[in-house]
């Protein structure tokens, strides 16, 4: 698998040139360096004069704060200080996570440290600064606090109910947004349906369990005004802004730093309030100041994602042709909606993406997000596409089978046809370069599916069914300013690569894109040594650091490879442009007559050229060697935004083949197959990882992973060992293919292939469980699909 | 998440450390450390100080007696497993230790911890309950040997006193018309189960004629079933009738995973299972 061959965009070159890495699974140098231990990651850091906090959080979902008592706890060794909101608000201006251009958000201002009422268990009300992370957890024990424990509106269910318990008095109610998307008319068609099915469906709150949990080192400068945070996130250019705005600091002297970080999935691309508290008493106390996360506070204090409960129907006619869709989807967020980014943004996404592989001329779809006691939910990885996939697929297949056609055919009848680019999605997003009818061909072809139960036979043991899923989804990437920048928030849609060619020949690319493990640094290396015509290993790369890379957006929502990898084509070609401009003058020849391969400048007819390192050394040390008025700047910066659309959409096909032991509920992932268009591949074996993973996280939320709480709100699972993410036993085989649609947006060509997997696998495991389940009529609507759920679906307790 | 202080001594002969715990009620026993440190780090509990016997000598023996099996407090679940002895004669606690955790946690994990931890979703202790095996430990007053079955006096209460030490488990031999017959139900490999099940069957030409059931992850200590045996052996296994004679036998508490309803059905069909095993 080290140097697969992929379908070539002919934008970029042939294959066969030298030099040629876009598309190749080249090895990954940071990888070697984690295994060696290598990494530098926030808590490896130590500053001098630095001190660890610790925070006393409520453990309870819904209290007042009548009184607190430190004294004891002041005396404790070690102890530098305590503050509660009282210190921290004076430094830290309070913010509040609305967008301006989705209709009306109502969400109230947060700080970083609950004032007098906490909202949900686990919300910081104080933060003890000591010399060890362990005297400040000693400290915490002999603070004395007394509660005055309220009523907690845990249920969403209830949460606009007139007797709900309203958690901001200053909002009168507890609905954040809503919004109705509607095209067509479809109360008309409903009326006029030959065959209407329905269902609902609920999502557990699960989250994102990064192997490095969240972490910030917070070094305010008082001498230079300086503020300079180490921070394992996702968007460094976003937290600059953001910190230069709340703690009033010169946004050029916010210096952030994102070195190694160890996974993120959208879980680290938010603001904190217990990292906010961090960035103040660093300010406050002048020195630097760290925060680490504990298990225990991931498990309460870092967003959760889904918590949903979608109802939808759908109308087809007797051929199956889709006619109506509707759906109306409830959420519940937590107490706060998350800064900047709203935590509306999951809703919008079952807004926008049900039904959005598929010709439906009638469609409505219903949005409600409300606010609750529990840990504030919002982004992450594949953000609303797991609930309306599975709601737009589960419908399907009732369809398909009340009418009586194949899971593939009614498909198949339904697509926006492959050749009928630019269009549409239901909901009116515009969508382009899609493949859905290939991509499904090409999944039933891998999967054999006409065999598929013969195939498994063999594998069955006595007392199981098996079922089969097959979905369609289109997932977001590559945003462009009409996804928040329009709405008012400072996040960019741009992203931007530095690139020079450094004396001793050696090439330094600067990127604004981040890297959380996903493999970043490997392919804008191999697009930069790609199109400069360099080696590998000339190529030396920095990301993460506001002081030293280009402005951008950062890594979120798979938009790496496609607006950042194509930022950085921009800058390698017009380095080589300066390149062979400096080279035809010294070589006193036509610039058309020469290339760049293999780190030379070569000329095209075969006579010797001149190698890049000894350009450098005549255009830095011997400058007057080159002929006056040539341009010497062997450096180039260039940025990229998609422009005219709001994303650029990828699509994947997925099957999967399932069994459930009959008598244990405990359900078998067979095989599982994903097709995935997501044009230029730079490195398959890293889009390959990605599709994988994403699966897995998938089947995470499908099947295990859950934020479980009672009903007053204390969540009861915040351990690795209760809350249960699916590991290496868990892990079907996962086959995947590819269909190459290239996007016109860009030359690169690059669509986004991180979320996908995400995004589909839910929907398609749900759909293998509940076909399997039909043989003994029964069916689950929940996720995870435990095996208590299942086995009370058969009426087996 | 980081352990409140306590002291830390690194007992170096048994009697040292039987001496250290009499004199100190706060004292705890480490062990590997698999269950305890995590406790500690969870702040879940605050000993005044950890009686590290990793170290001493001589009690990670696992030796082939007459008529019986020694495994020393101090083997790892690894050890265990790469044991030629355990591999010869209970090939059973082989495949029944390839389902406790993960190979790095039964590196430093422990036989005794285990046994002496007493946790009700461990296979371990069931596993001793139903080999019918005498745990001994040894205090001021010398060494002391328990029946299994009066071990487990409720969650994670064991009836160690506070001056002694777990040092090692004597397991009968299983003779050749007996055999002993494992399953389980996780939801995740590796994980402490749903539910599961331990049973000492012995045979005659092919008939059960004795069957101890001792089941794990259901109620509050290892729970053995001697009516539901009894059944069992007299009329072979019918689903409710299993199951109601479960149901009064076992107060099933539910965790996280499985509610009570669904370890009772859990149970009722480990029977089963065990019954095709015996079978096949
Ligand atoms: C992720 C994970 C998964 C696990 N899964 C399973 C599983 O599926 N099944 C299972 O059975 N176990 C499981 N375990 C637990 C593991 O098997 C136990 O931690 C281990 O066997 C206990 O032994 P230890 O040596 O680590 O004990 P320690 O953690 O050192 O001690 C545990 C307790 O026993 C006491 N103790 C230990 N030794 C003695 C002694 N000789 N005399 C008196 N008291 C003593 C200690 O004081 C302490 O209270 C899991 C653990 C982890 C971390």
């Amino acid at each position: 698998m080290d140097d697969i061959k992929v379908n070539q965009n002919p934008k970029l070159g042939s294959f066969d040139r030298p030099n040629s890495y876009i598309g190749r699974s080249l090895p990954r140098e940071n990888a070697k360096k984690h295994l060696e231990g290598g990494g530098q990651f926030v808590d490896d850091l130590v500053l001098p004069r630095m001190v660890n906090v610790a925070f006393l959080r409520s453990p309870f979902a819904h209290a007042q704060i009548v009184s607190i008592n430190f004294e004891e706890a002041k005396e404790c060794p070690g102890i530098i200080d305590i503050f509660t909101a009282n210190e921290i608000d004076e430094i830290c201006k309070p913010w509040v996570g609305t967008l301006g251009h989705l209709g009306e958000m109502k969400s109230p201002e947060q700080t970083p440290l609950a004032k007098s009422v906490a909202r949900w268990q686990g919300e910081a009300i104080a933060v003890v600064i000591a010399k060890t992370r362990e005297q400040a957890e000693d400290a915490l024990e002999l603070i004395e606090v007394e509660w005055l424990e309220k009523e907690a509106q845990v249920d969403m269910e209830t949460a606009l109910n007139d007797d709900a318990v309203i958690i901001h008095e200053e909002l009168g109610s507890n609905l954040f947004w809503t919004r109705t998307v509607e095209q067509g008319n479809v109360e008309n068609a409903f009326k006029e349906a030959e065959t209407v099915v329905e269902t609902t469906l609920d999502f557990a709150r699960h989250t994102g369990v990064t192997l490095e949990s969240r972490g910030i080192v917070a070094d305010w400068n008082k001498a230079e005004e300086k503020m300079t945070v180490y921070h394992n996130g996702q968007a460094p250019h976003m937290m600059q802004h953001i910190i230069a705005k709340h703690f009033n600091v010169n946004e050029g002297l916010v210096r952030i730093v994102s070195r190694d970080v160890g996974g993120s999935f959208g879980i680290k691309v938010h603001v904190y309030p217990d990292e906010m508290a961090a960035v103040a008493v660093s300010k406050k106390i002048g020195r630097p100041v760290k925060f680490i996360a504990d298990r225990l506070e991931s498990f309460t204090t870092d967003i959760h994602a889904r918590c949903h409960k979608i109802s939808g129907k759908l109308a087809v006619d007797k051929d199956g042709k889709i006619t109506a869709m509707e759906v109306n989807d409830l959420s519940g967020i937590g107490p706060f909606s998350m800064y900047p980014r709203t935590s509306a943004i999951e809703t919008n996404q079952v807004l926008n993406l049900s039904g959005a592989p598929y010709v439906i001329p009638n469609y409505k779809a219903i949005g409600t997000v409300v606010f609750q006691n529990k840990t504030p939910m919002c982004q992450y990885r594949a953000v609303g596409h797991p609930i309306a996939v599975a709601i737009t697929e589960a419908l399907i297949d009732k369809a398909a089978m009340k009418i009586g056609l194949s899971l593939a055919k009614i498909r198949k009848i339904n697509f926006i046809p492959d050749n009928s680019y630019p269009n549409k999605t239901p909901s009116g997003v515009p969508l382009e370069d899609l493949s859905h009818q290939a991509s499904m061909d090409k999944l039933l072809s891998i999967m054999d599916i006409d065999n598929i139960e013969n195939l498994n036979k063999d594998d069955l043991i006595p007392g199981t069914i098996s079922g089969i899923g097959v979905i369609s989804m289109s997932e977001v990437t590559n945003p462009s300013p009409l996804f928040y920048g329009v709405g008012g928030a400072h996040i960019s849609s741009q992203d931007g690569a530095s690139i020079r060619l450094e004396g001793s020949g050696a090439v330094h690319l600067s990127s604004s894109i981040t890297e959380q493990g996903q493999g970043t640094e490997a392919i804008m290396k191999q697009i930069a040594a790609d199109q400069l015509g360099v080696s590998m290993d000339t190529v030396r790369v920095t990301l993460g650091d506001t002081d030293a890379t280009p402005y951008g957006g950062g890594t979120w929502a798979s938009r790496g490879a496609g607006i950042g990898g194509e930022a950085v084509l921009k800058a390698a070609r017009t380095l080589k442009t300066n390149i062979l401009n400096i080279a035809a003058a010294i070589m006193q020849t036509d610039i058309d007559s020469l290339d760049i391969a293999n780190n030379n400048v070569i000329r095209k007819n075969g006579e010797e050229g001149i190698s890049l390192q000894k350009l450098a050394e005549i255009v830095y040390y011997r400058g007057h060697e080159i002929p006056k008025g040539t341009n010497p700047e062997l450096l180039a910066t260039a940025s990229f935004l998609i422009e005219g659309v709001p994303f650029v959409f990828t699509n994947s096909a997925m099957g999967c083949h399932v069994s459930i032991d009959q008598d244990t509920g405990i359900v078998k992932i067979n095989k599982f197959w994903v097709v995935e268009d997501c044009g230029t591949q730079i490195n398959p074996k890293l889009v390959e990882e990605q599709i994988r993973g994403g699966v897995i996280q998938g089947i995470g939320g499908a099947l295990f992973e859950e934020c479980v709480y009672d009903n007053q709100g204390n969540m009861q699972n915040a351990t690795m060992a209760d809350y249960l993410v699916p590991m290496a036993y868990e892990m079907p085989d996962i086959i995947v293919d590819h269909v190459t649609t290239n996007s016109g947006r860009s030359i690169i060509g690059a669509k986004g292939a991180g979320e996908a997997g995400t995004g589909g696998a839910p929907a398609v495991l749900m759909n293998a469980i509940n076909n399997a389940l039909a043989k003994v009529d029964a069916e689950v609507t929940s996720q995870p699909i435990t095996p208590e759920k299942i086995l009370r679906s058969m009426n087996k307790i | 998440m980081k352990a409140p202080d306590f002291s830390y001594y690194e007992a170096e002969t048994l009697s040292d450390a039987i001496k250290f715990k009499s004199q100190d009620d706060e004292a705890i026993i480490l062990a590997g450390g698999q269950s305890l440190l995590p406790a500690l780090n969870m702040r879940l509990s605050s000993p005044s100080c950890l009686i590290d016997i990793s170290k001493l000598k001589d009690l990670n023996d696992i030796r082939l007696e007459d008529n019986s099996i020694y495994i020393g407090a101090l083997a790892t679940h690894t050890q265990v497993m790469e044991s030629s002895i355990i591999i010869e004669k209970f090939p059973s606690l082989v495949s029944i230790l390839k389902m406790v955790a993960h190979a790095a946690i039964r590196n430093k994990g422990t036989h005794g911890g285990s046994i002496s931890y007493g946790d009700p979703a461990a296979e371990l202790p069931a596993f001793a309950v139903a080999m019918n095996a005498e745990i001994i430990v040894s205090g001021l007053n010398g060494n002391r040997s328990i029946a299994a079955e009066d071990f487990y006096l409720g969650l994670f209460e064991t009836d160690i006193k506070s001056d002694e030490i777990l040092i090692g488990i004597n397991y009968p031999l299983v003779k050749n018309n007996e055999k002993i017959v494992f399953e389980e139900i996780c939801r995740r490999h590796g994980d402490y189960a749903m539910a599961g099940l331990i049973a000492k069957v012995k045979t005659y030409q092919s008939t059960i004629e004795k069957l101890k059931l001792v089941f794990f992850a259901t109620g509050d200590r290892p729970n053995v079933t001697s009516k539901t045996s009894e059944i069992v052996v007299n009329n072979g296994y019918e689903y409710s009738v299993i199951k109601k004679s479960l149901s009064s036998e076992i107060d099933f508490a539910g965790d996280l995973n499985s509610s009570e309803e669904m370890k009772l059905h859990l149970a009722t069909i480990l029977i089963s299972k065990i019954l095709k095993k015996l079978e096949n």
